[in-house]
């Protein structure tokens, strides 16, 4: 039967000479080889999917991912191939157009764009019942550090600060009606406070133009210094978010050398310290060759400081440059780390493959804080200009 | 002489132009540094050999005037996580340790590049950033040991106890 498909096709094998664009004559060539691997073929043929399922065109029941036979732990030399509960559709449609066009012409950055995120076809696109959402980022889209798994611009000497940002951000926030933002920002060491004043005058336009709006600052560390978290946590913020990335153990390969577990930490309980009534947030990435003793002791050190919010996504590896995933945790552990943020005690743990620190953050927000019965937002999923 | 003046002039003059017409720029720090024979074709090619994190060694053919970072971003070279900065002196994952005799045989340091050096996993005296480094005809066949991860250095010792 073997060699019967191999002189069927071996003409058009032929012809495709090194077809390294078809993975066909690969696969007719690879199957010849071992009889084993053959067999296994006919089976999954037999049991596989039938006509009726590619034309229903439901081929997929996305929760039987234990189905999937590829490689999910990165051996030596390898590069794993992205799982099918990481897959994306292509970010096209009315509103992802408008909603560039609109950032353009404001000269707003967003980290969507520069972080490569998976969601912004999601995000942007609206869907059926929400409207776009998009994480705007202050300070210009160039960074002083370099992470590894960051993908944002990094320069020595970025662009100097737009002195209009601060006002340009707000007015436009402002005048999209949203009822919650985020707002992030890169890194500027370059800057003696580290940028704090101009987020925290952008908090402080947008909250005088729109009181009853609920503003997430996702900032960076400023090296520590506790003046600036102090400008920024006062400066009439809801939510003060700092990301540590990853566990204590990978900082150092994983962050830039200037970035560090404690310094992260310091951070956010400095920010609780100066506003009790904040809520602090924290994000962690998965697949970057952690153990699960490193995540959970991770965990649980941050619940000793005080982080209330907690979100858990996977690693993915946005160019060469960076690193690559270690591996892919499955949709099922991260419904565990779920349970295990609850059981600690966090006010929420919003944990899954494609979470990311602002996806859906003022849905978690509004549900868990009751902030919505005092605001007025709504609270099911067709909520009007909420920003994620 | 006079090509060479005209070369430099054309270069300056691109590069005021882009900065006129594009606003400032991220002009990575070793692009006026690199000296390399003018004419490309006369380009020597030498050969580079890297080992990389898992202590596999890569081989690889390298033109005059490339810099170490080029080489491992344009050949696809299995070297995880390298050149996050693309460049720029702005992180140190392209630190990169070379032998003693070809680390003196290099160019002096820059301060920028001293900065970010000092910041880097596993320093040694022979650690240079490969951004920094261009490729000339002499470091043919040297080999250049790209530094283990703190993963990798842990695991080694559990092995070893073991």
């Amino acid at each position: 039967m073997a060699l019967l498909k191999v002189r069927r096709f071996d003409s058009i094998g032929l012809w495709l000479k090194t077809g390294d664009s078809l993975n066909f004559s690969g696969c007719i060539t690879h199957s010849c080889r071992t009889s084993s691997s053959v067999s296994d073929k006919k089976q999954s043929l037999l049991h596989g999917p039938d006509l009726e399922d590619f034309v229903s065109g439901d081929l997929q029941d996305r929760s039987k991912w234990a189905e999937y036979k590829g490689n999910l732990k990165r051996q030596k030399g390898d590069r794993l191939r992205l799982p099918p509960w990481l897959k994306t559709e292509i970010p096209i449609g009315k509103n992802y157009n408008k909603l560039k066009n609109t950032l353009r012409n404001l000269n707003l950055h967003t980290v969507c764009e520069e972080a490569r995120c998976p969601n912004i076809g999601e995000c942007w696109g609206g869907g059926e019942y929400a409207t776009a959402t998009a994480t705007i980022m202050l300070m210009g889209d160039t960074c002083t550090r370099g992470c590894r798994f960051c993908s944002v611009k990094t320069s020595r000497q970025p662009p100097p600060l737009d002195p209009d940002e601060p006002l340009n951000t707000a007015k436009a926030i402002a005048e999209w009606g949203l009822d919650y933002v985020v707002l992030t920002s890169v890194d500027r060491d370059d800057i003696a406070d580290g940028g704090a004043e101009h987020i925290a005058k952008t908090v402080s336009y947008l909250k005088e133009r729109n009181s009853k709006i609920l503003v997430e600052c996702l900032t960076p560390d400023f090296r520590g210094d506790k003046t600036s978290v102090e400008k920024v946590a006062l400066s009439g913020l809801d939510v003060y978010a700092h990301n540590v990335e990853t566990v204590r153990e990978l900082q150092r390969q994983v962050r830039d050398p200037r970035a560090n577990f404690d310094q992260s930490l310091s951070v956010l309980k400095h920010a609780k310290k100066v506003k009790p009534a904040l809520l602090s947030k924290t994000s962690i990435m998965l697949g970057l060759g952690e153990t699960d003793k490193q995540v959970y002791s991770t965990l649980t050190e941050l619940r000793e400081a005080g982080v209330d919010c907690l979100t858990l996504g996977q690693y993915m590896q946005p160019t060469k440059r960076h690193l690559k995933v270690e591996e892919y945790i499955t949709p099922e552990k991260f419904q565990y780390w779920e349970k295990i943020g609850t059981e600690l005690g966090f006010l929420y743990t919003a944990s899954g493959p494609l979470v990311r620190s602002s996806y859906k953050a003022g849905r978690h927000i509004v549900a868990v804080t009751g902030w919505a019965a005092e605001t007025g937002l709504k609270t099911t999923t067709d909520m009007d200009g909420l920003v994620s | 002489m006079a090509q060479n003046i005209a070369r430099t002039a054309g270069l300056r003059a691109y590069l005021y132009l882009r900065v006129a017409l594009r606003g400032p720029t991220r002009i990575p720090c070793r692009a006026l540094m690199c000296t390399a024979p003018d004419d490309r074709k006369v380009r020597e090619k030498v050969t580079i050999h890297f080992i990389n994190q898992d202590g596999e060694k890569i081989t690889t053919s390298a033109s005059e005037g490339e810099t170490l970072l080029d080489i491992v971003l344009n050949k696809n070279l299995d070297i995880n996580g390298f050149g996050a900065c693309e460049g720029t002196l702005a992180c140190s994952t392209c630190h990169l340790i070379f032998d003693e005799d070809v680390f003196k045989k290099m160019g002096p340091v820059l301060d920028e590049e001293m900065d970010m050096l000092d910041l880097s996993y596993g320093l040694t005296d022979t650690s240079r950033l490969g951004c920094q480094i261009c490729v000339q005809k002499w470091m043919d066949g040297i080999v250049i040991r790209v530094p283990q991860e703190m993963n990798d250095m842990r695991r080694k010792k559990e092995s070893a106890r073991k």
